[in-house]
């Protein structure tokens, strides 16, 4: 990784069925605005927003991703890549709710295991036509043991705290994994080579 | 004085200046005020008198003006009388202009009426005319005329003709009509007719023929469907017979692998012909456009459910799938283009029909209308299969060329590097030719994944598996022969230690190999980017490549992991393989006495007790590996040993004692070895043999003390690698040191 403008790289992809707002987030988020009408993503789209974060600088890789079935394919190719994932589902649409296992099993299937993965019940602004109980999800989230979230990608909900939360985790984990590194796994490199010749030395 | 003091109360009363009344003065009882009221008094008559002169002084002037008034009496008596016969005048005027121009409207009036009295005729001639003329072409079976005559009749106002009903000639008027109506109903049967016959007969001069009647009969929609209609049918059918021709056509032809993409191709370009041929006509007699390309999509569904229904069924093998794959990304290519034409054509005639009206909405429609159209929801699913399918014929080629792993003498990097990256190369190749971005993104996603992890871990066991028999094989050798490798066993040692040696040595190899592969990969999707990105990137591409960039970017990290393997794979090389021979080869100087006097000094001079042979032994070590590794690998192997051999070096100094001779000895042969090991690699190894160099220099010492010119700040340029604990240690391997001296010192 190249330490050129930012000091972490992120990529984060979001998931979940067609018509739950993961465009509308994404770009409520990069660019601010709620484009109304937005039409279904073709295959994946990709933006980049940098955010500081405690006087490091942040560049999150963000991969927005088509819901249809027919994308299925390609969509699950940045899996593997992902630092984190957003699964998302729409508060007023209980299918979108129910299909999250679904998305769990292709996570498992095609996710890094140190992926973080956080929930988010999007369109809290119909809180009127609400089909999924917060409770429920919140439920759901814990047995799963993710992250959730509300959000409102429309009245700006939760949108900045859902990329700002998950991006201080990510740093966390980032530098929970340089100690775990550093612990265990020498870089070859003359330092360690020293000790670890005369350990294993014959005569 | 009663004058002036009435005008004083008057004034009063009136209530403007004087400040002081009547009764106010007569209920006065003190003097003071009396005196004051009457000298106020007194000043207010001053001023009304002063005023009354100012009066009285105008009077003159008044008087001359009332003369001069009186003077002007009769000059006003004849203006008046002037005036009243303008106006009389006036009136007249205005009155006979009044009369002209309502006999001018009235003019106007009539003339219209004998325009439309004109019109009339002439309509009614017209409608004579074409009742006529309708029944001689029906008759003579010119519909094209006859058409012309109807349409000249639908054109004529229908008021002016409702009105000639009820004029004189109702009569004949409506026998005209109603065989007018009865004509146009007759010829519009007739073209409908002629047109499914036609159609049914696929005849397209006469298709066209009825096609043009259609727009003269006002029946612009229904033409249209119907030819739109019939061009599908014709595709429809026509791709059916190439995919008749395509099921029932020989298989085992070089071609029928390609059949369906043929196919495809066929009739994309039929479509693009028809469209390129009909447009001018469609255009001319027709206002809306394009609607019929919405029902040839209907068409593709024919021959893309049979495409996918011969898909599922070939997860067998790998290489079966070739042909298919290749077709899929054929067929999108195809249909990329075809849309791309679409594009344009729409583009070009929102250009040529409305240069103003060309907005922002209008492109968003058509991009919608094009990315949501049938052909490329098909294309998407086509594109969902094709990516699994492409994937699991990269992860089953990649398995079977690690299964099938040679290696060739002679060859820096097995035959399993090599094929994998064929085959990663030529998948993503593939995806390319797709002309779809998150096609390409999404293989390049995959084959990142395949090569950091699975590729990777194929490797890594390999290097692991590799090295246990290495050491194994050295033990052997050392057992054998013990103090040097002859040169025959050494060539025999080739078959089983080189032989295991090199084919560890080329796993290395490859991972540099891969490094370059994957640079050259990541230029070679660039190369062919380029060439590709006007086409592809039309439009708003900055995205697409900004994907495709950030996809490759993963797969260049991905090499850097190679690179941290092959490092990890060299250390333990350099471990397992060089350290056992090279260890009791240093070992052997403890067995070369450097307690030494000068006749045994001029003997090692003579004769090089240790040194040379070192280096001859190091030189036929590293020959080995010089010829199996690429020069990289061999230059950090090489740097890996010389660290070694100064380590080695250092411990077994330390288990030596010297005399000043022996100590200047000990110089020479230090170096001898540094400037053999300067000239095998490209790396600055003084650095490494900084200790080692200085403990020779301590060593050559005179006296105990000389240290104390070198050191602290007679150091110079000199930074001590050694601490003070070490350099008395060093000290004390001279002989002819005593330990107090050492002692004494103050470091």
């Amino acid at each position: 990784m190249s330490m050129e403008d930012y000091d972490y790289l992120f990529k984060i992809v979001l998931i979940g069925n067609a018509g739950v707002g993961k465009t509308c987030l994404v770009r409520r988020f990069t660019q601010g605005l709620f484009p109304p009408g937005q039409g279904a993503t073709i295959g994946v789209d990709f933006m980049i927003k940098t955010v500081e974060i405690k006087g490091e600088k942040v560049k999150l890789q963000i991969w927005d991703t088509a819901g249809q079935e027919r994308f299925r394919s390609i969509t699950q190719s940045y899996y593997r890549s992902a630092n984190a994932l957003i699964l998302t589902y729409d508060i007023t649409c209980e299918d979108s709710f129910r299909c999250l296992p679904e998305w769990l099993r292709e996570i498992e299937q095609y996710a890094n295991n140190q992926v973080v993965t956080i929930l988010v019940g999007n369109k809290i602004d119909l809180a009127e036509k609400r089909e999924v109980l917060r409770q429920r999800a919140e439920d759901f989230a814990e047995a799963q043991s993710m992250l959730y979230l509300e959000t409102s990608a429309k009245e700006s909900d939760n949108v900045e705290k859902l990329f700002l939360d998950l991006a201080c985790e990510l740093i966390r984990e980032a530098k929970q994994n340089k100690l775990d590194n550093n612990d265990t796994a020498p870089m070859p490199g003359e330092g360690k080579t020293i000790s670890y010749l005369s350990c294993c030395s014959l005569n | 004085m009663a004058d002036s003091g009435q005008s004083s109360v008057k004034r009063c009363e009136s209530g403007s200046v004087s400040s002081v009344n009547m009764e106010t003065i007569s209920a006065l009882t003190e003097l003071e005020d009396l005196e004051r009221v009457y000298q106020q008094l007194c000043a207010e008559e001053k001023e009304v008198e002063a005023e009354l002169d100012r009066l009285v002084g105008q009077e003159g002037s008044i008087h001359t003006k009332m003369l001069a008034l009186q003077r002007m009496g009769p000059d006003l008596q004849l203006v008046g009388g002037d005036a009243s016969q303008l106006s009389g005048m006036i009136t007249f005027t205005c009155s006979l202009a009044e009369n002209v121009s309502r006999k001018v409207r009235q003019l106007d009036v009539a003339k219209t009426r004998l325009y439309n009295v004109i019109q009339r005729a002439d309509d009614i001639l017209d409608l004579k005319f074409c009742t006529d003329g309708v029944q001689t072409a029906l008759r003579n079976e010119d519909y094209e005329q006859a058409a012309v005559h109807i349409h000249r009749y639908l054109s004529l106002d229908q008021s002016v003709i409702e009105l000639s009903r009820q004029g004189e000639e109702s009569s004949a008027v409506d026998a005209s009509l109603v065989l007018l109506q009865e004509a146009e109903q007759k010829l519009k049967v007739i073209v409908a007719e002629k047109l499914d016959e036609a159609v049914a007969a696929v005849n397209l001069a006469q298709v066209e023929r009825f096609f043009k009647i259609f727009p003269l009969l006002g029946l612009h929609q229904q033409g249209l469907a119907r030819f739109g209609q019939y061009l599908c049918s014709q595709l429809g059918s026509k791709a059916e017979e190439n995919l008749l021709l395509a099921t029932g056509g020989d298989l085992g032809e070089k071609r029928a692998l390609l059949v369906f993409a043929d196919t495809l191709t066929l009739l994309l370009e039929g479509i693009a012909r028809v469209v390129e041929t009909h447009q001018p006509i469609v255009e001319t007699y027709y206002v809306d456009k394009f609607i019929q390309q919405r029902g040839y999509h209907n068409k593709f569904q024919i021959v893309q459910s049979s495409m996918m229904k011969s898909m599922p069924g070939e997860r067998i093998e790998p290489r079966e799938l070739d042909p298919v794959l290749t077709e899929v990304t054929l067929m999108n290519a195809r249909a990329e283009l075809y849309l791309r034409f679409l594009r344009r054509r729409i583009m070009a005639d929102f250009e040529v029909g409305d240069a103003h009206s060309i907005t922002q909405e209008h492109q968003q429609n058509v991009e919608k209308l094009l990315k949501h159209c049938l052909l490329s929801r098909m294309m998407q699913e086509l594109i969902g299969y094709y990516i699994p399918m492409e994937e699991y014929y990269m992860r089953e080629s990649v398995n079977k060329a690690v299964a099938m792993d040679t290696y060739e003498k002679g060859q820096l990097t097995s035959s399993m590097v090599d094929d994998c990256f064929y085959i990663v190369k030529k998948c993503i190749s593939r995806a390319l030719s797709s002309s779809s971005i998150d096609c390409l993104c999404a293989m390049i996603n995959h084959a990142n994944s395949l090569l950091e992890s699975d590729f990777r871990e194929v490797l890594y066991n390999k290097l692991r598996q590799g090295f246990p028999a290495t050491t194994l094989q050295d033990i052997q050798r050392g057992v054998s022969s013990a103090v040097s490798l002859m040169q025959s066993s050494l060539q025999q040692g080739k078959f089983n230690t080189l032989g295991i040696e090199s084919a560890e040595n080329a796993k290395a190899a490859f991972l540099v190999r891969y490094t370059d592969s994957c640079t050259f990969t990541r230029s070679h999707i660039h190369t062919l980017l380029l060439s590709s990105r006007c086409n592809m990137f039309q439009g708003g591409g900055s995205g697409d490549q900004a994907k495709i960039e950030s996809c490759l970017s993963d797969l260049v990290n991905t090499s850097s992991k190679f690179k941290d393997l092959l490092q990890e794979g060299l250390t333990e090389l350099n471990t397992t393989a060089i350290k056992p021979q090279v260890k009791p080869w240093i070992s052997s100087f403890l067995s070369i006495s450097h307690n030494i006097e000068e006749e045994e000094f001029n003997d090692y001079e003579a004769n090089d007790p240790w040194v040379q042979q070192l280096i001859v032994n190091l030189e036929q070590l590293m020959a080995e590996f010089k010829t199996a590794l690429s020069p990289v690998i061999y230059d950090t192997l090489t740097s890996l040993m010389t660290s070694l051999i100064s380590i080695e070096m250092e411990k077994t100094v330390f288990k030596c004692s010297f005399s000043r001779l022996g100590g200047l000895q000990f110089d020479k042969e230090l170096r001898s070895l540094v400037a053999y090991l300067s000239t095998v690699t490209t790396w600055t190894i003084r650095d490494k043999f900084a200790r080692l160099t200085q403990m020779a220099t301590i060593l050559n010492l005179e006296r105990v003390t000389e240290i104390l010119d070198y050191w602290g700040p007679n150091s110079g340029p000199l930074t001590w690698r050694l601490t003070p604990a070490e350099v008395r240690q060093v000290l004390a391997l001279r002989i002819d040191f005593r330990s107090e001296d050492i002692k004494r010192l103050r470091l």
